[in-house]
């Protein structure tokens, strides 16, 4: 029952794929390349630059030269991802033969042609040969994918925008699609709960997802999405034999999938790409992008489609781009049509926590962005609101709604701490502190301990009885047989962990009346 | 009714005004309760016993302070509601509005320079952010603190309120509205909303417009708009109490602090010096430039213009004072009292000075250039922590005014108190200074001087003794330059009123540390002593190393179940008894003790609860003092904490609250307090802020509030600390004291030992009557007797006495009994053997001596 905070990554995804998964996908050369790209630590990388054109393969002996003995655990952790991503084989230890270590013919093979170009794989995309929309540039594809996004956020920290005065939403009106709003049900990033506001809920692991880098969300979400293909595949392979050819047709392969999302990661940003090129299940797999906000289809000509920041940082490093919280401060710009808040904030600024929080529970955060303002109100009372500053305070009764969320004490501290303002910062490294008020953790913590030291006992409450005697006679043979947990004799209830004995004795005395 | 008053204010001045008459309906007074908590552990009861005449001014004061106050929560409640005007930016909607309800002013534009600005303002509770890490903070720190109370004071973002109070505050320090306005303007990173803009206008057009100033030793009225004059003189009352023959309105100048030097300061070094010698020039000096105004002013007319304000004033006889005091209320325009002391050639001067080495801090100084910032004497309060220096603003007050003094404290501990500090902080002739309280009546010798007394010596009217009464007509027959109101806090209002209606004083200055109160009386002592001048920053004088740094915790205790199941089922009082005896709450305090006494802290302990009080020092063998200890046995263990390096550990009940001046300690336990009470808690943790070593390298004091898990304390304490935690403290909370069942002796270790604890605690508090005084003369007597034959006095306290073996055995109602000794008699004891002694400060040496002197007269007589 009990979901273990799950982290979608996309290395321990990939790292559960069976080989013959990762021959097909090297078959095409933008994998191997987005692979070789965003998976490999730098020595791994150094390893697959060296082994690629080499035309044989190299004693294991020779690679240990390279490294040096200190470094001995960097080799391994090399050589082991690299291992089990199948780019590499290395024989088996014999005893005449040195161990010999050689790149997988696949991944070599696609590698060697990302990088040389040529052949008709089409594996970098096909750009559109259609005349483009000039108002479709970087400025409105990135304000687009940032819409998006922010929507399923938004709907995530249970606060779509719901325009009183409009009024006609009718429910379904803002926020991200019915498809996705099930995606994220079925990652348990939410959770159905008919007490709140739009009837869900953040979980544990919607609070993680959303302490998450942009990179690390969007594929969090992209892996669900896998899985739920997988699932539905599977599923209609149960249902019966005869539809099998069809299933597997029809219902996008996860393996093309991942090699679909690999190739819209290597195109370029602000092209237009010719969709009449993709293959039929690539096809299908559009409207889903679109509604994560990963590609753009301008709605009077579907032949096009344009990939928007979020695809096309896909498998660069983590933080090149935006995470959530330094979109919070390019937000806080404040200016739609600034082009440059999206992606190059992180470039120029490294990420600027907005958030101080005093040693009386106040807290402040230097934001305008209803996204953060909805995630700090997850675990803060918000009090004022002020162009470019919210306050609030953590309270018990705050923390203790975070907490019934799912949302743990620990997750709250990290993003406190992960969100400090430099002030913050500064005053703490002069004094040789930690960052947040160390009180303030320990009452976090504390108010989450208080909360589980309810111990609940499955039971029976035995309440209106005909007399008084009857309610003391009761509660004392319960008592007398071990059974009675609690009781109250003003009120004449009592309750019990079992009934039968209760019900029996209840009976003899009746009959004996 | 509606007061005739220039257009813009009309409307707004009628409905307050019928407001208010709507208010003032006769009726019972409020009823208000003496503080009986704080209050029955002062020396002498207060007793009711007072002359009709006295108490029909006091009812007169109680009314009038409640439509002053009343008038205030008016004002208060138009702060928080007004109607949405025109003239607003429209309110912006976003995702983010619904969780600020009506709190979203993200509407209001940033200046375009907002970075560069500390301010941000709530339009509608006026509520004021401060950024602490701006360039500009400290400028606009020092002005809020002047304009607005402060709520929270931590460490990077503080927050201020503006208010009614603090409003008029600002404005009888001199501020003029248009400088309010413009300088918040300039602070706030938004344009100043015109809803903040119109409460200051409202509020501060029609305070601190008229004065009462004592001049040449006749009351004036005086106001520096003349038509707000003309406007009191055409209100009938007023206008026929006007002294005739003054029938103009008398012009001069506003007086400037020009030539008014406050003793102690970087700048009063020199001045001083120069005095010394030219004493007798002194008046032909242009230092009484408010003497000569019209004069200097005819001289410098034009030129001056800028820097002086005419103020118009007129005359009204003495006797008339309080009628227009009161008809001034009434109409709208407060009173502010001021003293022009340096004029005043009626009271004869006192030769008092600072000492030349005493140099006032940088605080002390601002909070004293508020109540002189004209070169006259303000009435007002000042706020200090403790051990700031209260007592030094006071004196320093004092010797600014140069005019007779009369001090009022909480306990005789604290007139003794008083004067040494007086006599060590400044030349006063000790003949100049007496003390009245119970023991001594003395009165100066000269033809002025300082008075040092408490509150309830001047309140009691009942004839307790022909000399305090001549006393008292002593008190009440002359006019005090400067009434010092020490504590202001913890006395009644109706102390305050009793007081001031009994003696006369130019001006009134209270000193606090807390100006706070769980009901809401504060305001009270706003009408009857004068607006809160200044508000010191705790942690701010705690950094510039003024007072310790306090490392603050709170410790959970958990209940043994046996305690809890009888915590369940205990009556209020019980439930309070036994979370103070909670056995675990003991051995935490038990290894609290232990802890610093070996890091060579000393400590106090303080219980509200006095059976717990004892319970702990008896079992610990530690001394203690509460209410009923003799004055001669307070001394005896005060003095013996204080240098005998054998005695570490003090226990105090709540009379060790205020006003009790240890440096030596350097840690407390506080292991029962009274219910949530911020004031208290910010008070006991005043006992450790002048520790002496307070400057060394790294010290910090210790401050540990220990708490029974899952009772009413949690809840209690969280309030109490309210008060300090918005100061920028912070109680860190430990659930376990590390190896603290290592503790050698650790008492109530075994389950057994906590029964016998519980029944004892039970059986022992059965009757449930607070009797303290008679259950300690029990103790007392039984543990008194017995400790006298233990190993303090070795040799001397064998006896032997014939009996039977059932005497001992538990026959004839003699039990066995724990001979736990109570630690103040061993003290005694031991202080008398070694009587004068070396290590007893000169002060106790003396007291002792006059004691014994007395004690031989006797006999001999």
């Amino acid at each position: 029952m009990s979901v273990a905070p799950q982290s979608y990554q996309l290395s321990d995804y990939l790292e559960k794929l069976p080989g013959t998964t990762f021959r097909k996908l090297y078959q095409q050369p933008s994998t191997a390349f987005a692979i070789f790209r965003r998976m490999l630590p730098p020595l791994a990388k150094i390893f697959v630059q060296a082994l690629l054109y080499m035309p044989s393969p190299l004693l294991l002996s020779e690679l240990d030269v390279w490294v040096r003995p200190e470094a001995k655990m960097h080799r391994d952790r090399a050589l082991s991802i690299l291992r089990s991503l199948h780019i590499v084989q290395i024989s088996p230890p014999g005893k005449d033969k040195p161990q010999e270590i050689q790149l997988t013919t696949n991944f070599k093979n696609s590698l060697r042609l990302a990088l040389e170009g040529g052949g008709t794989h089409n594996s970098f995309g096909v750009p559109s040969t259609l005349p483009v929309d000039p108002r479709i540039d970087i400025a409105h594809l990135d304000q687009y994918a940032r819409k998006k996004w922010e929507d399923i956020l938004h709907y995530v920290v249970n606060s779509v925008p719901v325009h009183a005065e409009g009024g006609g939403g009718g429910g379904s009106g803002g926020g991200p699609k019915a498809s996705v709003k099930d995606l994220l049900l079925a990652g348990r990033l939410v959770e159905r709960r008919p007490d709140t506001r739009g009837g869900v809920a953040i979980t544990q692991a919607g609070f993680t997802f959303l302490l998450q880098e942009a990179n690390a969300q969007v594929w969090t979400l992209l892996l669900l999405w896998l899985e739920a293909a997988d699932h539905s595949k599977a599923a209609a392979a149960a249902a019966g034999d005869h539809a099998k050819g069809a299933a597997s047709q029809g219902k996008p392969d996860s393996i093309d999938m991942l090699s679909f999302l690999f190739m819209l990661a290597s195109l370029e940003l602000g092209r237009a790409y010719d969709t009449d090129s993709l293959t039929e299940t690539r096809r299908n797999m559009l409207p889903a992008l679109v509604d994560f906000g990963l590609i753009y289809i301008p709605r009077e000509d579907t032949r096009q489609y344009f990939p928007t920041r979020l695809a096309t940082t896909l498998t660069s490093s983590a933080s090149a781009l935006r995470s959530v919280s330094s979109g919070f401060s390019a937000a806080a710009a404040n200016n739609p049509g600034d082009a440059a808040s999206l992606g190059m904030t992180p470039d120029t600024t490294p990420t600027k926590g907005s958030l101080i929080i005093e040693t009386n529970y106040r807290l402040y955060a230097y934001t305008s962005s209803p996204l953060q303002i909805a995630v700090l109100a997850l675990f803060t009372q918000l009090n004022m609101r002020f162009a470019g500053m919210v306050t609030g305070r953590l309270t018990r009764d705050s923390i203790r709604r975070a907490i019934s969320f799912g949302i743990t004490a620990d997750q709250i501290i990290s993003y406190l701490a992960s969100h400090a303002h430099e002030q913050m910062t500064r005053a703490a490294a002069a004094a040789g502190r930690p960052v947040l008020p160390p009180t303030v953790v320990d009452q976090i913590r504390l108010w989450q301990l208080e909360n589980e030291r309810m111990r609940t006992t499955a039971g029976f409450l035995f309440k209106d009885f005909d007399s008084p005697e009857e309610y003391v006679s009761l509660s004392g043979y319960a008592e007398e047989i071990g059974v009675l947990v609690w009781k109250s004799d003003r009120k004449r209830v009592f309750f019990a962990s079992k009934f039968e004995q209760l019900r029996d004795y209840l009976k003899s005395r009746k009959k004996a009346e | 009714m509606p007061p005739k008053r220039k257009a813009p204010g009309t409307q707004a001045a009628a409905a307050k005004a019928g407001r208010t008459s709507a208010m003032s309906t006769p009726g019972p007074a409020t009823p208000r309760s003496i503080d009986s908590s704080v209050m029955s552990d002062a020396d002498e009861d207060f007793d009711d016993d007072v002359s009709e005449e006295q108490k029909q001014r006091e009812e007169r004061l109680t009314k009038e302070a409640d439509e002053f106050v009343s008038k205030f929560t008016l004002g208060a409640k138009r702060l928080q509601s007004h109607p949405d005007e025109k003239g607003r930016e429209p309110r912006r909607y976003d995702a983010a509005t619904p969780f600020f309800r009506k709190r979203d002013f993200s509407h209001l534009p940033l200046k375009p320079d907002h970075q560069n600005r500390p301010l941000w303002i709530d339009p509608d509770s006026c509520t004021i952010v401060l950024e602490r890490f701006n360039p500009l903070a400290e400028q606009a720190t020092d002005f809020l603190i002047t304009i607005a109370e402060p709520k929270s004071r931590p460490t990077f973002l503080h927050e201020y309120a503006l208010t009614p109070h603090s409003l008029y505050a600002a404005v009888s320090v001199g501020l003029r509205p248009r400088d309010i306005i413009n300088t918040l303007d300039r602070f706030l990173k938004t344009a100043l909303p015109a809803s903040v803009r119109r409460e200051i206008e409202n509020h501060t057009r029609s305070y601190g417009k008229v004065k009462l100033v004592l001049k040449h030793n006749k009351y004036f009225v005086e106001s520096v708009d003349a038509e707000v004059l003309q406007t009191l003189l055409r209100d009938p009352v007023i206008g026929s109490l006007r002294v005739h023959g003054s029938d103009k309105i008398t012009t001069s100048y506003a007086p400037t602090m020009a030539g008014l030097v406050i003793p102690g300061t970087q700048n009063a070094a020199g001045v001083h010096q120069a005095n010394l010698k030219q004493a007798e020039k002194k008046p032909s000096e242009p230092g009484d430039a408010a003497n000569e105004a019209d004069l200097f002013n005819a001289l410098n007319e034009e030129d001056d213009d800028d820097d002086k304000e005419a103020v118009h004033a007129f005359e009204i006889s003495d006797n008339n004072v309080e009628t227009v005091q009161k008809r001034c209320l009434e109409i709208g325009f407060p009173i502010l009292e001021e003293y022009d002391f340096r004029n005043d050639d009626v009271n004869p001067n006192l030769e008092i000075d600072l000492r030349p080495n005493t140099q006032i801090r940088p605080y002390q100084e601002k909070s004293l250039s508020k109540m002189f910032g004209n070169g006259r004497a303000k009435s007002g309060i000042i706020v200090l922590p403790c051990g700031a220096g209260k007592t030094l603003v006071g004196i320093t007050a004092a010797c600014t005014i140069k005019k007779g003094v009369i001090v009022l404290c909480t306990s005789s501990m604290s007139v003794v108190q008083w004067r040494q500090e007086f006599l060590k902080w400044s030349n006063i002739n000790p003949d100049d200074i007496a003390i009245f309280t119970a023991e001594s009546k003395n009165k100066f010798s000269g033809s002025t001087g300082i008075i040092v007394t408490t509150y309830s010596m001047v309140t009691n009217s009942r004839e307790r003794s022909h000399d305090s009464k001549k006393m008292m007509d002593f008190l009440r027959g002359r006019e005090w330059g400067l009434m010092l109101l020490d504590e202001v806090h913890v006395v009644p209002a109706e102390m305050f009123r009793r007081v001031i209606s009994s003696i006369k004083s130019h001006s009134k200055l209270g000193l606090t540390a807390t100006l706070l109160r769980e009901d809401d009386r504060i305001s009270h002592l706003n009408f009857l002593i004068g607006p809160k001048l200044y508000e010191a920053n705790w942690m701010e004088l705690s950094q510039q190393g003024h007072i310790a740094k306090v490392q603050c915790a709170e410790v959970w205790c958990p209940m043994p179940t046996e305690f809890y199941d009888e915590y369940l089922r205990a009556s209020a009082r019980m439930k309070r008894t036994l979370y103070a005896m909670n056995p675990r709450k003991f051995q935490a305090c038990q290894y609290l003790i232990n802890y610093h006494e070996a890091r060579g802290d000393k400590i106090i302990v303080f219980s509200d609860e006095l059976y717990s009080l004892k319970q702990y020092a008896l079992k610990l063998k530690k001394v203690f003092i509460y209410g009923g200890t003799s004055q001669a046995e307070r001394m005896q263990v005060l003095e013996n904490f204080q240098h005998n390096p054998e005695v570490n550990t003090l226990f105090l009940s709540k009379i060790g609250d205020t006003s009790l001046d240890l440096p030596e300690a350097t840690c407390l336990i506080q292991i029962s307090s009274h219910f949530g009470s911020r004031r208290q808690e910010a008070q006991r943790l005043g006992r450790i802020l002048r520790a002496k070593r307070r400057n060394d390298e790294g010290f910090n004091a210790f401050f540990y509030s220990l708490v029974s898990k899952d009772t009413q304390e949690m809840y209690y304490s969280s309030k109490r600390q309210a008060f300090l935690v918005d100061q920028g403290y912070a109680f860190k909370v430990i659930t376990q004291l590390a190896n603290i069942e290592q503790t050698p002796d650790l008492a109530f270790a075994t389950p057994q030992e906590c029964r016998e604890l519980l029944q004892r605690t039970l059986v022992d508090n059965e009757k449930g009557g607070e009797d303290d005084i008679e259950t300690d003369d029990l103790f007392g007597k039984s543990r008194g007797g017995n400790g006298r034959n233990k190993k303090l006095l070795p040799g001397n306290g064998v006896r032997r006495t014939a009996g039977m073996l059932a005497e001992l055995s538990g026959g004839q109602d003699m039990a066995y009994i724990e001979q736990n000794k109570a630690a103040n008699k061993a003290l005694k004891k031991k202080a008398k053997a070694a009587a004068g002694a070396e290590g007893q400060s000169a002060f106790f040496r003396k007291l002792q001596r006059e004691k014994e002197r007395s004690r031989a007269q006797a006999r001999a007589g």
